[in-house]
């Protein structure tokens, strides 16, 4: 799904992303890495495909996008350190052609050396980058002329028809200032969000991305 | 004292005893007597309250006493002499009064212990240094003593395992513990003898093959039934204006005048309420109608309070109170003397469970057991009068036991790797003498060790489940650590996470299930123990409150204790059905209702036992397609679902699915032809799992069971208590497992046992199998009512629903709007 927001192209990727072609830079949010393995630590059995399974797909947008830059809008690793970190770093060091970079989340509180040690570029709260400013939280006050893009949430709306029909779907949210994306991670949970009169909501469905 | 005694002499000293009482021995305790001093095993088929614990007790002390007459004096310190396992906690400590009074006056010496969850632990450390001679435990608890490693030697004396109501075990995983443990005994200790005491239901002889396992077919042993039929008196509360009754709900509280008039002309009543949500209704209904009444009314359920809970069943005994608004909590236990009256509230859904809570009431020999029916809506009338017409035919409920519960099994084993280890080859004999392992293969005892050793294929990589080790042929617990986790995490009751209730000062009020909570926020005012309070705060495992005047508030509705009709009920209800086609209406209850199947046969059809009628029609939420097969919740979730997916193989289209005691319905966007869809094909036995599988909803029944296999098995541990994990997070956990070995492991046999426990206990495959056949031999009446029928309504109201689809998502989309939330 192609969208112009601001003069600028974006790609609305069904795997829970946007590409951003004038910036050739892949933003996504939410992909809570090492969620399974703090569980587990809390004696809670969570299996290790979880975490190939969210790696697996970040590889596979890089093949199709080719992204000059990944954004990471917070929330990227879920708790503390583990080995899941580890193996996220070596993902990075493979994909050494991409700059990597973190917009920090509530749940990214790993210590300052983990990533100074790592490939991140690490922003604490916003990035500025006209017309765009992308955070972790959706901002509480605006900053004119910039429109803001975030996560945090996990946007999903409900669907209903005849027949007492219904379905959950995560969804990208669109309004008048600004926008949240999906999140990224498997495993995170929907939050159900309540559109209103000029605000656009594009909902993931079966690989494919649909206005509703 | 003199010479050995002879048997002659044993029963005549058991004789005594009972006179000096001034109680004279009913046949089928004698009975028992001899069976026992024959070193039989045997069970003993009586109610609670019928003097079945001195049917037991007496010739296992008879036996020490002839074995000891001729000394001086009977010896000291004997060890354990035997085990009383029951499922109860309430009720050990009156088994242990009754022991003791036989003991005392027999003159033995014999020290007679509780053992339960809630015995403190110096009393544990006393019990296993020296061991009473009679210990009263639970499931639980036997299986802890098998993981404490001398307990070869506490138990090398023992005579007999005395399984106490054993119909309550038989039902559960619990039964599966103790058949797991006595397998382990009886190899201990030649010669141990086994018994059980149940109340009546519809299978006991499977339920004392499931008891003596292997040594039911060698036939030593005996069924005793005490054959003491007590009177019931059923008595249905008809509503005065039957066409101002609701044709659904599940209160009830439109009669609570006529209920007013029953409790005052009683000494103590008992009224059952099925639900939690309806004890709480009905006590505040109550005292708000008679307020003369408060003060003397109190409420009795599970989620208050324990110390609330004693006390109020000591009130009972003091004669303190009028009525007491409870739930299946009361159903068992200690006897009531003051009880006069039981009131039942809404369908009891079964007739043993109807049983079980009349004789609460007229405890003596020979009184009449009083118990009165209030219908919640006008269709239990016709419940009330299948009950009773199955009352007069005995027609009690089977109690399906379990059979291969690799949960129980991996537990087992784990607990007996703690305490010494285990030899592989010696247990796998025994656990094949089991009832639920009697087919267990060669290959799924190697998973069952490869799982406790390394957590099978898809979770090898993972220490966590490394939990046992092989050592010189032996299996042994790899650490203490490990050791202390496992011997916390020992049982199979998984209930909901519960949260404690306090006041802001602390004072504790009882516990809450977490789901509840959840929904609430600070500010909210719901009802809890008949007291209106409001959140002040939620932390951690943890729910401060403060009283509140408030005018709205919320009251709870807890999981579970919705039973579904059983099938001794469904028949029946079919058989009334067919009187009121032919016009018989001979009883109260069919006369009062017969405005209401008046209209239904107005507006459509009252269906016959031969007939299955189908309602269609249409309104502006789209078509709705109602079957009445009268088989009861379970067994129509199983039926809808099947013939959803068989009507979506025909046409790509979407149901949405209601279901209730009574019937079904499918409900879609498009127009159907019935006649033309419903040929008998619809309702065949062909290929019926296969289709069941396929439609999505038997996953989700599946991931449900899941959870509880996935804590019992050890996959997800619980928490140390004072820690306990939040539901959310095991449920979470539960269910990723679940999706992993169904990706990754699909021959994994916890994720079988899931399957194989919605198919057993769920979907009830018997029954729906049987259901299936009477229905293709029925005539299909299909009607196209003009208006909602009396007996689709409480149908097209019901807001909980599955569904199935052939239609792919995005089809189904493009017909749909987006639904605003309120903010």
């Amino acid at each position: 799904m192609m969208l112009n927001l601001k003069g600028q192209n974006l790609h609305l990727s069904p795997d829970k992303a946007i590409f951003w072609e004038e910036q050739h830079s892949l933003i996504m949010a939410d992909l809570h890495l090492g969620k399974a393995a703090h569980f587990r630590k809390k004696g809670l059995a969570v299996p290790p495909q979880i975490l190939e399974d969210n790696l697996t797909r970040l590889r596979e947008l890089i093949e199709l996008y080719s992204p000059e830059r990944v954004l990471f809008l917070g929330d990227l690793f879920h708790s503390r350190l583990n080995k899941v970190w580890e193996v996220f770093t070596s993902f990075l060091e493979d994909h050494a052609e991409v700059d990597f970079v973190l917009v920090k989340g509530n749940h990214d509180i790993l210590p300052a050396e983990a990533y100074e040690n790592s490939a991140l570029q690490i922003y604490p709260d916003t990035l500025l980058e006209p017309p765009f400013v992308f955070s972790h939280y959706p901002l509480e006050e605006e900053v004119p002329g910039y429109y803001n893009f975030y996560g945090h949430i996990h946007p999903g709306v409900t669907l209903g028809g005849r027949g007492r029909q219904s379905v959950k779907l995560p969804c990208y949210f669109f309004e008048p200032t600004r926008a949240v994306l999906p999140a990224f991670g498997a495993f995170t949970g929907l939050s159900m969000i309540s559109p209103g009169a000029g605000d656009q909501v594009f909902v993931i469905v079966e690989g494919e991305v649909m206005e509703v | 004292m003199g010479k050995q005694m002879g048997r002659k002499e044993q029963l005549a000293l058991g004789t005594a005893w009972f006179e000096k009482q001034g109680w004279k021995p009913f046949p089928f305790q004698v009975k028992t007597w001899k069976a026992y001093l024959q070193g039989k095993n045997g069970m003993v088929n009586a109610a609670t309250g019928s003097g079945k614990t001195y049917a037991l007790l007496m010739p296992i002390m008879l036996e020490f006493v002839a074995r000891h007459r001729h000394k001086d004096e009977y010896p000291a310190d004997n060890g354990l002499q035997a085990i009383w396992i029951s499922p109860i906690k309430a009720l050990t400590v009156e088994i242990q009064a009754a022991a003791q009074r036989l003991v005392k006056d027999l003159n033995l010496g014999w020290r007679v212990a509780v053992r339960t969850g809630d015995t403190p632990a110096g009393e544990r450390t006393k019990q296993k240094k020296s061991p009473p001679e009679i210990l009263i435990t639970t499931p639980e608890s036997l299986h802890l003593l098998l993981g404490s490693p001398n307990y070869k030697e506490v138990f090398s004396g023992l005579k007999v395992l005395v399984a106490d109501e054993w119909h309550e075990l038989i039902g559960s995983k619990r039964g599966v513990q103790v058949e797991l443990a006595l397998s382990h005994l009886r190899h201990l200790i030649p010669g141990l003898r086994t018994w059980g005491i149940s109340a009546t239901i519809g299978n006991m002889e499977e339920a004392a093959a499931v008891l003596f396992g292997a040594e039911y077919d060698a036939g030593n042993w005996e069924l005793i039934r005490a054959d003491i039929r007590k009177k019931i008196d059923v008595q249905t509360i008809i509503p005065k204006d039957i066409k101002k009754f609701p044709w659904a709900g599940n209160l009830g509280t439109v009669l609570v005048e006529q209920v007013l008039e029953i409790i005052n002309a009683s000494r103590t009543t008992l009224l059952f309420t099925n639900t939690r949500r309806q004890c709480e209704r009905w006590y505040q209904t109550i005292i708000d109608h008679d307020p003369e009444l408060i003060g003397l009314t109190a409420m009795h359920h599970s989620a208050i309070d324990q110390k609330q809970r004693l006390w109020v069943e000591q009130a009972i005994h003091d004669e303190k109170l009028k009525v007491v608004v409870c739930t299946s909590g009361l159903d068992l236990g200690v006897d009531f003397r003051p009880v006069d009256t039981v009131i039942q509230i809404g369908s009891p859904k079964g007739v043993a469970r109807f049983l079980q809570r009349a004789g609460r009431s007229g405890h003596q020999p020979n009184a009449t057991s009083r118990i009165h029916l209030v219908p919640t809506h006008a269709f239990e009338l016709i419940e009330a009068a299948a009950l009773r017409q199955a009352i007069i035919d005995e027609k009690l409920e089977s109690r399906i036991p379990y059979r291969r519960s690799f949960d129980v099994l991996v537990q087992y084993l784990v607990t007996l790797s703690v305490s010494g280890g285990f030899d592989a080859d010696v247990i796998y004999e025994e656990v094949r003498q089991t009832f639920a392992f009697a087919d267990i293969t060669p290959a799924e005892w190697e998973w069952c060790l490869d799982f406790i050793c390394t957590g099978g294929s898809s979770l090898r990589a993972y220490d966590e489940y490394q939990r046992v080790g092989l050592y010189k042929g032996k299996y042994y617990i790899v650490n203490q650590a490990v050791a202390a986790r496992h011997r916390m995490g020992i049982g199979t009751i998984v209930s909901d996470s519960m949260m404690q209730l306090k006041y802001r000062n602390g004072a504790k009020i009882g516990n809450i299930e977490e789901r509840f909570i959840s929904s609430l926020k600070k500010g909210d005012v719901f009802v809890f123990g008949g007291k209106k309070l409001e959140v002040v705060m939620i932390r951690n495992m943890e729910v401060r409150v403060k009283k509140s005047k408030k005018k709205n508030f919320i009251t709870p509705s807890w999981s579970g204790g919705r039973m579904p009709l059983s099938n001794q009920l469904s028949s029946g209800i079919r058989a009334q059905l067919t009187l009121v086609q032919e016009g018989k209406f001979l009883t109260r209850e069919l006369e009062a209702v017969k405005t209401l199947t008046d209209i239904q046969a107005d507006r459509s059809h009252v269906p016959t036992e031969q007939e299955l009628l189908v309602e269609y029609f249409q309104d502006r939420e789209g078509y709705h397609l109602v079957f009445y097969p009268f088989d009861g919740r379970f067994i129509h979730e199983g039926l809808s679902s099947l013939i959803a997916w068989r009507i979506s193989q025909q046409q790509p289209i979407s149901f949405s699915i209601a279901v209730n005691d009574y019937g079904f319905e499918l409900l879609t966007d498009q127009p159907l032809d019935p006649s033309a869809l419903l040929d008998p094909a619809i309702f065949s036995t062909e290929s019926l799992w296969e289709d069941i599988r396929h439609s999505a909803n038997a996953t989700e029944m599946a991931k449900r069971k899941f959870r509880d296999i996935a804590s019992i098995s050890g996959l997800v541990f619980q928490g140390f208590p004072g820690s306990r994990k939040s539901d959310r997070h095991l449920q979470a956990s539960a269910q990723m497992i679940y999706q992993v070995f169904k990706d990754h492991d699909p021959d994994n046999l916890l994720l079988q046992q899931a399957n194989e426990e919605v198919l057993r206990f769920q979907l009830e495959e018997t029954r729906l199998q049987a259901a299936l056949r009477r229905i293709q031999g029925q005539e299909l009446i299909i009607r196209e009512p003009k208006r909602p029928t009396p007996f689709a309504f409480p149908l097209i109201v019901s807001r909980l629903r599955a569904r199935v689809s052939s239609e792919t998502l995005k089809d189904r989309i493009q017909k749909m709007k987006l639904k605003l939330i309120r903010p």
